[in-house]
This record gives structure tokens, C-alpha cells and sequence, in this order.
């Protein structure tokens, strides 16, 4: 692949993400490449990845998971249930497939904390499923702050001493798509990515650059109040909002150009500071979400 | 003197969108990949600017800018960034402090936020890292030597932006 093909990502708004679904959808079509499996594992979560992905737009969802993957399973989406749904899961190892799995994996009482199904019989934990999925997969993604490492799951105090998926697969490489929930380009524009590419260049926490390499600060269309030290009092206020505990400065990620749902807002522009939920370590390193008794006056220095 | 200042963002205003109507004009015009982005990023901050000026504008058509939008006038205070330069004035270096004393410049209530690393006192009320005079969870008003050390060991770049207040009793 030549250097130009994937402009830096300011080129427009949802440039990398169309482009990259775009060339896919067509050499789908002319044949060029080949659907690749996909298996979508939900672990410990709120399963909202999978319903952030429903809005995907770059392509649609319905597109992605008919006519770019072969879906083998998903806990929320396929018609299976039961040991039938398990089997299907079972039938995947046979084959090569993409291995996305979002939510933690619980550890405790050897994973009993989280059981996704049946076989033979038998409770069939997450852990298991993503130990066994993960060691024969030809490429892992891990979506969302839960699976790229523990995220809310593992918040304090973890009863289920939940982890991210990167500590039962130590050695396997795996892509990171942190966030809460993941924003459905990240994840559309990564799969378009491995379809067409192999592998995105990563940085050294394994996320793809073309989505995490600029701070939200950098491109915060409140800058300019920053900048000029004119900083909100309260949620709703049209200034920046740093002084209340915006994480802007501190997380990597494109929301202030891509936005969500459908490129409509996003939390700054919906007057509420970044709560840095793209950022390992959240929800814990990036608490409180809100302050309201900071530095905004400073009276005797 | 209020009429000034609005004929004075209005130009500012003027000049900006016709920075930015130049930058769209040389867009459609040149091939260079590395060029497009440069105009692209200064066509992203002209718009911000452009956001900003006009906030204030209208802020100002509603008369209501004296609480919200009066810029601090301390500029030292505000600009971390500019503090590359280290104002290192001879009081503030000799100001000591000691763990209590530094205690109370925890960002709360009107109070800046200091943090101490290597027996050196540091403003970080207004650095970009510090939202809320919190860290990674990380709190202002402490001896944080260990914490940086294991994070940013060999990063003394990081402690040369910041503003120095004095030094930690030990």
C-alpha cells in the first residue's frame, strides 16, 4: 500500500473511515477480496458495543455484517439459542476467522462470574470461550474500555475481578479499539483495514493511529477559550471546560471531528466536559467526571 | 470604548475569513498532500477562532459578558504553555513549603494546585494535564516524586513547562 492512500485523517470529517468501507465495498464486489469470518464474543459488559455498532454508518450495519463479513457468532444477534448457538461457536475453531470480543473477562471462581452459554452440558465461562477463541484466531480485536483493559467491569471494587482480554492472551498481538462504548468507525474502519490491508499501523498500546493519534484538545473546537483562560462554571456553560475535569487533554481519539451518532454531537459540543472514556485506565484514573470546586477563582495567589 | 472593542473583533473577524476563503481557494488548487493538511489544520483554527470572536460577539449583544466572559487578567496565571520559559523568579524558588503547607494547594475551592516532585513546588492549576487539579487519579497537593518517577522517569522535559512556586521542606 502506498504512503498516499490513507491521508491523515483531517482530510474531512469522516474521511478515513468512508474510504477505507468504500474501497472494501467495491472490491467485495469486483471480487478483489474475500469475506472473512468473524466471530463477536460479548463477555463481561454492558453490551454496549454491539448497540453502538448498530448505528454504524460507514457502511451500515446490515452491509458490514452481510456482505464484508461472515458473522459465525454473535451473543446478541444471531437467531441460534442454546447449545445450538454454542455449537455454531464451536464450528468457528475449525475455521479462519477475525475474533472481536467486547466486554472484561472475569476471573473469578474461574470465570463462573460470567457465562455466556452451554455445552454439553456444562456452564460455558467467558473466560473459557475467550482463551479457546482467542489462542486460534487470525487476528483479535478488542472493542471497547472493557475488553482492552477491564474498563467499567473492572472498576473498583471488581467483584468479579474482572480483566482485560490482553491478560489471558498475553502472548497473542491484538488491536485495541478502547472507549465507551467504541464509536462504530473505529471498529467498521479497523475491520474495512484488515480486509483490505492486513493489519493498521498501531501505536505502542496497540491502537490504530488513524483513529487514536490526536489528542481531542488539539482539535476541541473550544480551544480557543482555553487558550484565552476563559474556562466554565457550570455543565452547560458554552466555555471550556477544563476547570469542571474535561480529559480532553489527556485522551487520544478523533470524537471532535468524527462525533457520533451519524456525525450529530458529541459530549463537548452537548456542553459536557470529556469524560476520557477512550483513555486506558477509565473509568478509574480519569474519576471525578465533574468537579465543581476548583481553581475557577483564584483569590489570594 | 465598548464600540472599539466590537470594531476590533470585527476586523479580527474580517481578517480570518479572509484567511480562510484564501486557504479554501489555494486548497482546490494544489495537489500537495502535505500542503492540503497544513491549510487544512489553519483552516480548522481559523474556524475556531472564528467560533470564539463570535460567542464573544454575541455575548456581547446580550449584555451579559462582564461574569462570563471576562478574561482573567493575571495572563502568567492562565498561559502554562507560554510558561516554557520558566518563570523562575528569584521569589518564587525561595518560597518554602512543607507537606502541610502544600496540602492546602489541593485546586479546591478558589485554591491553586501545586504539586511537589523532587523537593521542587509546581504549579499545575492550568496545565492541560491537570483538568480539575486531577491526574490519573492523581491528586494535587502532594509530594508526587514516586508517582512521576514511575511514569515519566527520564522525562524531565515534562517538569521544564511548569511554573516552579518554591521548594518542599524535607
Amino acid at each position: 500500500m502506498s504512503q498516499h492512500v490513507l491521508p491523515p485523517e483531517p482530510m474531512t470529517n469522516e474521511a478515513i473511515a468512508s474510504r477505507l468501507t468504500n474501497l472494501a465495498k467495491k472490491k467485495i464486489r469486483d471480487g478483489l477480496i474475500k469475506k472473512k469470518n468473524l466471530v463477536y464474543l460479548e463477555l463481561n459488559g454492558c453490551s454496549g458495543n454491539i448497540i453502538s455498532l448498530l448505528n454504524g454508518q460507514n457502511p451500515d450495519f446490515e452491509y458490514t455484517m452481510n456482505s464484508m463479513v461472515n458473522i459465525l457468532y454473535s451473543n446478541s444477534l444471531m437467531a441460534s439459542e442454546g447449545e445450538q448457538a454454542i455449537q455454531r461457536l464451536m464450528n468457528a475453531l475449525d475455521e479462519d476467522y477475525i475474533l472481536a470480543v467486547e466486554g472484561a473477562v472475569a476471573l473469578k471462581n474461574n470465570g463462573l462470574y460470567n457465562i455466556i452459554g452451554s455445552w454439553k452440558g456444562e456452564p460455558l465461562t467467558g473466560l473459557k470461550a475467550a482463551k479457546m477463541l482467542g489462542e486460534k484466531a487470525s487476528q483479535i480485536l478488542a472493542v471497547g474500555a472493557c475488553a482492552t483493559h477491564g474498563g467499567v467491569s473492572a472498576a473498583k471494587p471488581n467483584l468479579s475481578e474482572s480483566v482485560g482480554l490482553q491478560t489471558i492472551l498475553p502472548e497473542k498481538k491484538m488491536i485495541k479499539l478502547p472507549g465507551c462504548p467504541v464509536q462504530p468507525d473505529w471498529f467498521l474502519g479497523t475491520l474495512a483495514h484488515l480486509l483490505l490491508y492486513g493489519e493498521p499501523e498501531t501505536d505502542n498500546l496497540g491502537r490504530p493511529l488513524m483513529f487514536y493519534s490526536t489528542l481531542i484538545h488539539d482539535r476541541c473546537p473550544r480551544r480557543p477559550f482555553f487558550d484565552r483562560g476563559i474556562f466554565a462554571e457550570k455543565l452547560g456553560d458554552k466555555t471550556c471546560l477544563f476547570k469542571l475535569g474535561c480529559r480532553g487533554p489527556v485522551t487520544r481519539i478523533d470524537c471532535p471531528t468524527r462525533q457520533w451518532n451519524g456525525h450529530v454531537n458529541w459530549p463537548i459540543g452537548a456542553n459536557t466536559p470529556c469524560i476520557g472514556c477512550a483513555q486506558f485506565g477509565f473509568p478509574d484514573a480519569m474519576a471525578p467526571f465533574i468537579s465543581y470546586d476548583t481553581t475557577r477563582v483564584v483569590k489570594n495567589e | 470604548m465598548k464600540m472599539q472593542n466590537i470594531e476590533m473583533l470585527r476586523l479580527q473577524l474580517n481578517n480570518l475569513v479572509t484567511q480562510a476563503r484564501y486557504d479554501i481557494y489555494t486548497l482546490s488548487s494544489t495537489n500537495d498532500l502535505s500542503m492540503q493538511n497544513q491549510i487544512l489544520q489553519r483552516l480548522w483554527d481559523s474556524i475556531s477562532s472564528i467560533h470564539f470572536l463570535s460567542e464573544l460577539l454575541a455575548n456581547q449583544a446580550m449584555n451579559c459578558t462582564q461574569q462570563t466572559l471576562q478574561p482573567y487578567t493575571n495572563h502568567q496565571q492562565i498561559s502554562s504553555g507560554s510558561a516554557s520559559s520558566n518563570p523562575m523568579n528569584p521569589q518564587s524558588t525561595s518560597r518554602m513549603f512543607t507537606l502541610e503547607e502544600l496540602s492546602k494547594y489541593d485546586g479546591k475551592n478558589g485554591m491553586p494546585a501545586y504539586v511537589a516532585v523532587n523537593g521542587i513546588v509546581y504549579d499545575v492549576t492550568n496545565n492541560k494535564a491537570w483538568a480539575a487539579a486531577t491526574h490519573f487519579g492523581l491528586l494535587a497537593g502532594k509530594d508526587l516524586t514516586k508517582e512521576f518517577s514511575s511514569c515519566h522517569a527520564g522525562q524531565q522535559s515534562i517538569l521544564a513547562t511548569l511554573p516552579v512556586v518554591g521548594r518542599l521542606r524535607q
